[in-house]
């Protein structure tokens, strides 16, 4: 197959001049001139030249000249005669080449009459002097170094310095002063506060203590007020019993005396009973007085504990809500440490050991039929048969081109066998 | 009309872009065009039938296989080509084959 390659070249070559010629007639019909087909041929031509499958015909070509330059008989170098040179077209993309005879070498001059032939076997003839000089070879492209400027970039010189050190310390010395001046401030405040207040004239007695001092002075006038010399039968009452004794009956002191002395002695008893009503009346408020203050003392000192009580409660209750506060927030906290740490461990789990997803093993994984038949290897024929037995498969085919590697095989019969 | 799978060789795919330009450039129509190519699918199958005489065998395991519309494709890998003595190995070939026993010529498309 591989030394197919020129027939191949050879019958696409017969197949491009069949096509163009069946088509010039078509193309006239048309009203196109001949050069349309002529440069669909070219253009034809060049791109199959450019491809592989012309390419071993290419490079089996490539030493043959375009043109063999045949000279007449009586050609002589000596007869040459200085003619404008002829560039010829090069309108097929395809570099003439020229092969001279032996003994010539360039520059060549051609004089009119001499004819030319190409590979193809086509004839040219000269009608025009021409002189034929090989092409200078081509000049290496001059490189030329990019200059690279760096630019870098001075540093701007300090033109806004700092603040002069002179001006600093007077600030700092502000400031220092200024914190001195509100401390010696703050120290008077302070001394003032510190001061004593003045003394404040007592006023406020304890209550037991209050109702003892006007106590006193009534006691000595009620026993200031008792007459010298009367006798009573019943005793003087201390001061300071809580039980009186009754006021003496008066009928029992006066029962042999005169009316005048009877009423002088009624008024003295009278007065006396008045008297003596009088200091156990002073008596009595005394005791009264005194078991008042007995009972608001012992009220005050029942309101102080209560007080010192509840001041305890509250400190108890303050102390256990502290504690009640004190145990959420550990509690909190290690609630926060222990979700931490999951989640430390989840992350940690989850990269180092990557789990592919959920029920990823039961997918079946199918060939994609685009890619199945996308291939650049590809044989265009006709088949005579096809055979199957059980899994194994015979061709019989006819006609084909294969395109291998860019390079096309013709065949007129193909015989294969594969098993599926 | 011949059958129109030529039209996928480097021959056909080079013509038709040859084809291309020119009618980009209005120097012919898409009609004439589609005439030309009609011309080449001629052109082609009596120079494939009539100038070639050669014999290739070749073996290799079917990968897939698909009949349709009389157009027989096949996956073949790991292909062994051998012409007299030539051998050539390919991974993987595709075969586009139409009926060549049928006298019809109707316009066949390509089933790549």
């Amino acid at each position: 197959m591989l030394t197919n390659t020129a027939p191949v070249a050879k019958l696409y070559l017969s197949i491009i001049d069949d096509v163009i010629e069946s088509m010039r007639e078509l193309f006239t019909d048309e009203g196109l001139e001949d050069r349309v087909l002529d440069d669909l041929r070219q253009i034809w031509e060049s791109k199959m030249m450019q491809s592989k499958a012309m390419e071993d015909y290419r490079k089996s070509n490539i030493n043959s000249s375009n043109f063999v330059l045949q000279l007449p008989a009586n050609y002589n170098r000596t007869n040459q005669e200085l003619t404008a040179s002829v560039v010829i077209p090069n309108n097929s993309g395809i570099l003439p080449t020229f092969s001279l005879p032996a003994g010539l070498s360039y520059p060549v001059q051609i004089p009119a009459g001499v004819t030319l032939q190409t590979a193809s076997g086509q004839l040219y003839k000269v009608n025009v002097p021409v002189v034929v000089t090989q092409a200078p070879a081509g000049q290496p492209p001059v490189s030329r170094l990019a200059q690279v400027i760096e630019r870098r970039e001075s540093p701007d010189p300090p033109s806004t310095a700092a603040p002069p050190d002179a001006s600093r310390p007077p600030q700092e010395a502000e400031a220092l002063s200024a914190p001195a001046i509100s401390d010696k401030q703050q120290q008077q405040q302070q001394q003032q506060q510190q001061q004593p207040p003045p003394p404040h004239p007592k006023t406020n007695f304890p209550p037991g203590e209050e109702s003892a001092l006007p106590q006193q002075p009534l006691v000595p006038p009620a026993e200031a007020s008792q007459p010298p010399g009367a006798h009573f039968p019943q005793p003087e009452a201390p001061p300071g019993e809580s039980e009186p004794n009754p006021p003496p009956e008066p009928a029992t002191l006066c029962a042999s005396a005169s009316p005048c002395s009877q009423l002088l002695d009624f008024q003295i008893s009278t007065e006396e009973a008045l008297t003596q009503t009088g200091q156990l009346r002073t008596n009595d408020l005394d005791d009264i007085l005194k078991e008042v203050i007995e009972e608001e003392r012992g009220k005050a000192v029942m309101a102080r504990k209560t007080v010192n009580q509840s001041d305890a409660d509250l400190g108890v209750i303050k102390k256990l809500i502290s504690l009640l506060l004190e145990v959420c927030v550990c509690v909190c906290t290690l609630i926060s440490l222990v979700l931490q740490h999951v989640l430390i461990t989840l992350v940690l789990t989850t990269h180092l050991y990557p789990q592919d997803p959920l029920n990823s093993g039961d997918d079946v994984v199918e060939q994609d039929i685009p890619d199945l038949f996308d291939t650049d290897n590809v044989i265009v024929c006709q088949y005579d048969k096809i055979h199957r037995s059980k899994n194994r498969w015979k061709f019989h085919l006819k006609d084909g081109v294969i395109c291998y590697g860019g390079r096309d095989y013709v065949f007129s019969k193909a015989v294969g066998e594969a098993e599926w | 009309m011949a059958y129109q799978l030529y039209r996928n060789t480097t021959l056909g795919n080079s013509l038709q872009e040859s084809l291309d330009e020119l009618i980009q450039t209005q120097q012919i129509t898409p009609q004439l065009a589609l005439q030309v190519l009609l011309q080449f699918d001629k052109a082609i199958n009596m120079a494939l039938a009539n100038r070639v005489r050669n014999r290739v065998n070749f073996r290799g395991s079917l990968n897939t296989y698909r009949f349709c519309d009389n157009v027989w494709t096949f996956v073949l890998n790991d292909v062994e080509f051998r012409e007299v003595t030539d051998l050539v190995k390919v991974d993987k070939v595709k075969i586009v084959a139409c009926d060549g026993k049928s006298e019809s010529t109707q316009n066949k498309n390509d089933k790549w």
